[in-house]
């Protein structure tokens, strides 16, 4: 049974900091609520596990830090800021860092305007305006109206928002990227053209849907448009790979494409094999089914083929 | 059959798989009146949803008031489509009676139901009577912009509709939900930070601040969302056990490939070398892979927010 009262009451900062990985999320949040409350000492311990492996550890080192509000906490949580390699620990370092209000922290926050994460460009914004933060130009507001999302603003800001837009257009949320190649459809120019035409080869079908308007509003050629989607990087398999696959492992090339029945047929043909291995004493029975096999890495090749990819 | 009057010969036509002729069935039934009323309210005891829907439909026709209360029953059904139908039903009949459950029908998690109370209620000339009950009725008929005229009194209903399995639906609810800026829509917004819809919860951040909830709190919401974790000792022992297992088990598609190649192996290794020294060369491989679906799971990046 968890106490973290007792551990609060008698200031038992390792307790508490050992809780920071407790399976159940509630314990883990309030262990750090009692590590934010216990003020300088802990700010140490604390520090020391912003590199600690786990993630929760991190995010909670991270929250505690925040209550504690210790100018010592400021470089390092900047460092995670920059370089940590989780979304969630950077968006929790983002909004630490707003809530102790220290001013060293507003380059690496405006930076942080410009992060593919779109919760760490929102935390961002959030600590900034915390910070009581202005954009110094056109540009840095378009980043911030970016990361606010408020997609009406950054319409009005017409060519100053370009360059921000295709910026952050490297967020892997579609629904932002869709968003964004709307947004420099409607706005127009030479480099919002040219980003529309790239946006057709986007990884996602929704975006490059989207793109194929935005480019017409940019007066990207007609004709144009198919011969850059063709383009695209393939999403269905490849259809060499499956029908080698079948031909030698019988079935797995079903499942590479994503036939649940794949197994089956694997199983059956593995069953075969084994039969022939054990009573005919065969060292290569795979020799004997090979015939058989190309049949249906044929017919798998052209049914790969036939698979949509839009 | 309608001539006939067979009623039992229209209820088997309702199962039928050709929806017109599932239609024309009902609508035979509805000619029927009152006199087939019995039969229908004991056939809508089935468990059949077709048939449950073809009745509903053809009691809608006769308008008995004796089919109120089977209908009223129906809106509790387990089936959302057949809830739906009921409700329409009941502002067909057009019964006062049917006014209070389908005011109930408006809390429905499904949209469909919702929306079929609402219109039934219409019909029946119903008007909401406080602020909270004009939330439930607009909000079933999808009139978002009244729903936020309404503001605060909202709140109930809306964190109500967030029960609801379409994602489209509590996205709409959660920006309603910031647009009243009320610390009273905080308990539901901090629940919807662990909604199973990526786009949901995100919008639940943009809209949480605005009803007083402080950034820190934001992650801890979060922290709550499903996560489809893996056991990396499931993974290691699977793994170890059957040899290829723990790798499917992760979702690897070739984990299978290499389970077969390991059964070919092992009776190959068998064969050639006999029991126990199969089992010296074979056990230290089983550990390796065990050891590498255990490493290979603790690897795999948390489902992003």
């Amino acid at each position: 049974m968890v106490n973290i009262d007792d551990l609060k009451k008698s200031h038992d900062i390792r307790g508490l900091i050992r809780l920071l990985d407790h399976g159940n999320s509630d314990i883990q949040w309030r262990a750090a609520d009692a590590l934010g409350n216990m003020g300088e000492p802990a700010c140490d311990p604390l520090l020391r596990l912003l590199d600690f492996p786990k993630v929760n550890v991190r995010l909670g080192a991270i929250d505690a830090l925040g209550g504690i509000k210790s100018p010592r906490s400021v470089d390092n949580l900047i460092r995670k800021l920059k370089d940590d390699t989780d979304d969630e620990v950077r968006w929790a370092a983002s909004i630490a860092l707003g809530q102790i209000g220290d001013p060293r922290a507003i380059p690496a926050l405006e930076e942080a305007l410009k992060d593919g994460d779109r919760y760490v460009r929102y935390g961002a914004i959030k600590s900034l305006e915390m910070l009581n933060w202005t954009p110094s130009d056109e540009t840095s507001r378009a980043y911030a109206l970016i990361a606010l999302q408020d997609w009406p603003a950054v319409r009005k800001l017409r060519s100053a928002a370009v360059r921000p837009l295709i910026d952050i257009n490297k967020d892997p949320n579609p629904v932002t990227r869709t968003k964004i190649v709307e947004l420099l459809g409607e706005i127009g120019g030479p480099d919002a053209k040219k980003a529309c035409e790239r946006a057709l080869l986007d990884r996602d079908p929704g975006v490059r849907w989207k793109a194929v308007f935005a480019c017409k509003r940019c007066g990207v050629d007609t004709d144009r448009i198919p011969v850059i989607l063709a383009d695209r990087p393939r999403t269905i398999p490849s259809a060499f790979g499956a029908a080698v696959l079948n031909l030698f492992f019988f079935g797995s090339g079903y499942s590479y494409i994503g036939k649940w029945w794949g197994i089956l047929v694997f199983l059956c043909y593995v069953g075969v094999i084994i039969i022939i291995q054990l009573n005919w004493d065969v060292l290569f029975p795979y020799m004997y089914t090979y015939p058989f096999t190309a049949v249906f890495a044929v017919q798998t090749y052209y049914m790969v083929k036939r698979m949509p990819d839009m | 059959m309608a001539q006939k009057k067979d009623i039992p010969g229209l209820i088997r036509a309702l199962r039928y798989h050709d929806a017109d002729i599932q239609m024309q069935a009902a609508k035979a039934l509805g000619t029927l009146g009152p006199g087939a009323i019995d039969r229908l309210i004991r056939a809508l005891k089935t468990k059949n949803k077709t048939v449950k829907l073809g009745i509903i439909g053809a009691l809608s026709e006769i308008e008995s008031p004796r089919s109120i209360q089977p209908l009223i029953g129906t809106l509790r059904d387990e089936n959302s489509e057949v809830r739906w139908q009921a409700a329409i039903a009941l502002g067909e009949i057009g019964d006062e009676a049917a006014i209070k459950p389908l005011c109930e029908a408006l809390r429905d998690p499904d949209k469909y139901v919702r929306f079929g109370a609402s219109i039934a209620l219409t019909k029946l000339g119903w008007k909401p009577q406080d602020s909270t009950e004009r939330a439930y009725y607009f909000a079933g008929m999808q009139e978002w912009m009244a729903v936020r005229n309404i503001g605060k009194p909202a709140i109930p209903a809306l964190a109500g509709l967030l029960r609801d399995r379409d994602s489209t639906v509590r996205m709409k609810v959660i920006e309603l939900l910031g647009s009243t800026g009320d610390k009273d829509a905080i308990p539901a917004l901090m629940q919807s930070l662990g909604d199973d819809n990526r786009e949901v919860r995100w919008n639940t951040v943009l809209a949480a601040p605005k009803c007083g909830i402080s950034l820190p709190y934001l992650p801890r919401g979060l922290s709550k969302r499903p996560q489809n974790m893996k056991n990396p000792w499931i993974a290691g022992f699977l793994n170890f056990l059957l040899p290829g297992t723990g790798y499917a088990y992760l979702g690897k598609w070739w984990g299978t490939l290499i389970f077969s190649f390991d059964e070919l192996a092992t009776v190959y290794i068998l064969k050639m070398e006999g029991d126990t020294n199969s089992y010296v060369v074979l056990l230290p491989v089983y550990l390796l892979l065990g050891f590498h679906a255990w490493y290979m799971t603790t690897k795999i990046p948390k489902d992003p927010p």
